[in-house]
């Protein structure tokens, strides 16, 4: 008792989690796009995805810059003169640019209508730098040495995984009934989700086993209110009843059964990503 | 200085025709009047809320045993520092003759960066409003006074030190103050398993202090009323 404590601001805020959110699902949508020139069950979902991954990266990059205090210097990460190559941050910015530019060459080839070499090409460039995308958010946490549990380098395979699981959550929304296409979201949601259980279960044991900055984290996340969306929304209802509910046979052939996995999904690699982003950062307010 | 020690490319350790700024806080010498922060606030028209250094103190002991421990905080103006790596535009960067670790305010974009790459909580974001100066929305931070040292003035903070308790100088230079007392103490630097290299030693500093989590093990509750208290006076 007695002790001043001078608190400090945490850095990224809630703005953050739902840009990784958003990114994850463009992201997962651009894998699904380009998955239908390689399978043909998923290609009624070629041209939804391909849109939808192409707004969201509108809407995540208005969230990236709404998120700067100076948001018209912006310019500045994108200018030759002052990238800086040691940041995660200017090889997004590159990676969000590259990504773009490819996703509108690729909807110019579809809107010709006809299954084209090229398209097939674009369609995995643009999956390719959209992979790009969760792994360098992940690195983004990842590079930060003194924040406990971020500075794991399995953060970026994880935001990878998180980004299979919803994206193939909202392909299953965006497949209707599509008995053909949801068999195959249902393995990829089903897969993803247990990698993402497995990864978070591998960060938090290795967390709860680490110094005392470690440890604190672990209780942090676990407990109040942050536990509540962490191990509550984010492992509980959004990670392992989805993946119990998927491994159950007869939900392969029921509709509103796999809307139900995908919904939980989404909320819960939302609250993970939250939990992620904002619960390693309430430490570093006590220091 | 052993060799195997000096990995970044950007250090100026035993760099000859190089200055090493540093300083030393004798934390034996400290008596917790503040006067550093205040002398810093005057200095920068820092706004309320935030400072480039602050004073935190802890008591440890049973009465009548009691002991009161300052630790003066400040930049560290690293040797390998995260959060020059960090920034995306270069807005902060490192002086190789001195070692300061600066802010070019007018390229700053404001993303925050360098804020959660500190392990020191250093930097702070200055407010949309401030009364006499038109640098707003940018990250701030301790500059070593670099305006003053390159005056051949002592930072603020050290020339008003009552106590004698911070010390500035050139560690590349061997008849300096603080080549002495870094020399000829046991000095403790700030989470030093961070790789970060501080130039701010600490003679004589609190174990729980220069680790992490001084209030690590408080219960949850405690810490959310303090916080909220804290807030309720400092709202900016
Ligand atoms: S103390 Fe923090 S802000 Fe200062 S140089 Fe080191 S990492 Fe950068
Ligand atoms: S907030 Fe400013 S100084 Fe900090 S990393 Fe971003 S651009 Fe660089």
């Amino acid at each position: 008792m007695g002790d001043y404590v001078w608190f400090h601001d945490v850095s990224w805020h809630a703005t953050y989690a739902i840009y990784f959110f958003v990114v994850g699902i463009l992201a997962g949508l651009s894998f699904l796009s380009y998955g239908s020139w390689l399978m043909p069950a998923l290609r009624p979902l070629r041209e939804k995805a391909a849109y939808g991954s192409l707004g969201l990266l509108a809407v995540g990059g208005l969230l990236l810059i709404a998120d700067l205090s100076q948001p018209m210097r912006f310019l500045n990460i994108l200018n030759p003169a002052y990238l800086h190559f040691t940041s995660p941050l200017a090889w997004g910015a590159l990676n969000i640019v590259a990504f773009g530019i490819c996703s509108i060459l690729y909807i110019l080839e579809l809107k010709k209508g006809e299954d084209s070499a090229r398209g097939k090409l674009l369609a995995m460039v643009t999956a390719i730098l959209a992979l790009g995308l969760p792994v360098y958010t992940g690195y983004d946490l990842s590079v930060h040495q003194s924040r406990p549990m971020w500075n794991t380098p399995i953060m970026p395979v994880l935001f990878v995984g998180l980004a299979i699981a919803s994206g193939s959550a909202v392909g299953t929304l965006l497949a209707g009934g599509n008995q053909a296409a949801q068999k195959i979201l249902r393995e990829f949601m089903l897969w993803s989700t247990v990698a993402v259980g497995v990864m978070i279960v591998g960060i938090l044991g290795t967390t709860n086993y680490g110094g005392s900055a470690e440890e604190l984290t672990f209780m942090l996340l676990t407990t109040g209110t942050m536990g509540m969306i962490f191990v509550g929304l984010g492992i509980v209802a959004g990670t392992a009843a989805p993946a119990a509910m998927l491994f159950v046979a007869h939900l392969k052939e029921q509709t509103t059964g796999l809307a139900i996995a995908a919904l939980l999904i989404l909320i819960g690699s939302a609250a993970l990503r939250y939990a992620l982003l904002m619960g390693p950062q309430q430490l570093q307010t006590l220091y | 200085m052993s060799e195997e020690l000096r990995v970044s490319p950007i250090e100026t350790r035993g760099v000859a025709g190089k200055r090493r700024f540093a300083m030393v806080v004798d934390t034996r010498r400290c008596i917790g009047c503040m006067a550093c922060q205040v002398a810093c606030k005057a200095e920068y028209d820092t706004p309320l809320g935030v400072n480039r250094t602050w004073v935190p103190y802890k008591v440890s002991g049973k009465y009548p045993n009691v002991k009161k421990h300052f630790l003066p905080r400040l930049c560290n103006h690293c040797d390998d520092p995260p959060c020059v790596r960090n920034c995306p535009v270069e807005a902060t960067f490192k002086v190789e003759d001195g070692g300061f670790v600066l802010q070019r305010y007018e390229r700053c974009i404001g993303c925050r960066s360098c804020m959660a790459a500190c392990p020191y909580n250093a930097r702070f974001m200055l407010p949309s409003h401030r009364t006499y100066t038109p640098i707003t929305n940018v990250v701030d931070k301790c500059t070593f006074c670099f305006h003053r040292v390159t005056q051949n003035l002592v930072p603020a903070c050290v020339q008003t030190c009552i106590g004698r308790s911070r010390v500035f100088g050139d560690l590349n230079d061997p008849n300096s103050e603080v080549s002495y007392l870094v020399a000829n103490n046991p000095t403790q630097v700030l989470r030093p398993e961070q790789g970060t290299k501080p130039h701010v030693f600490y003679i004589g500093a609190d174990r729980s202090h220069t680790e992490f989590a001084r209030d690590a093990y408080r219960r949850l509750d405690v810490m959310e009323s303090e916080r909220a208290a804290f807030n309720k006076h400092f709202k900016i």
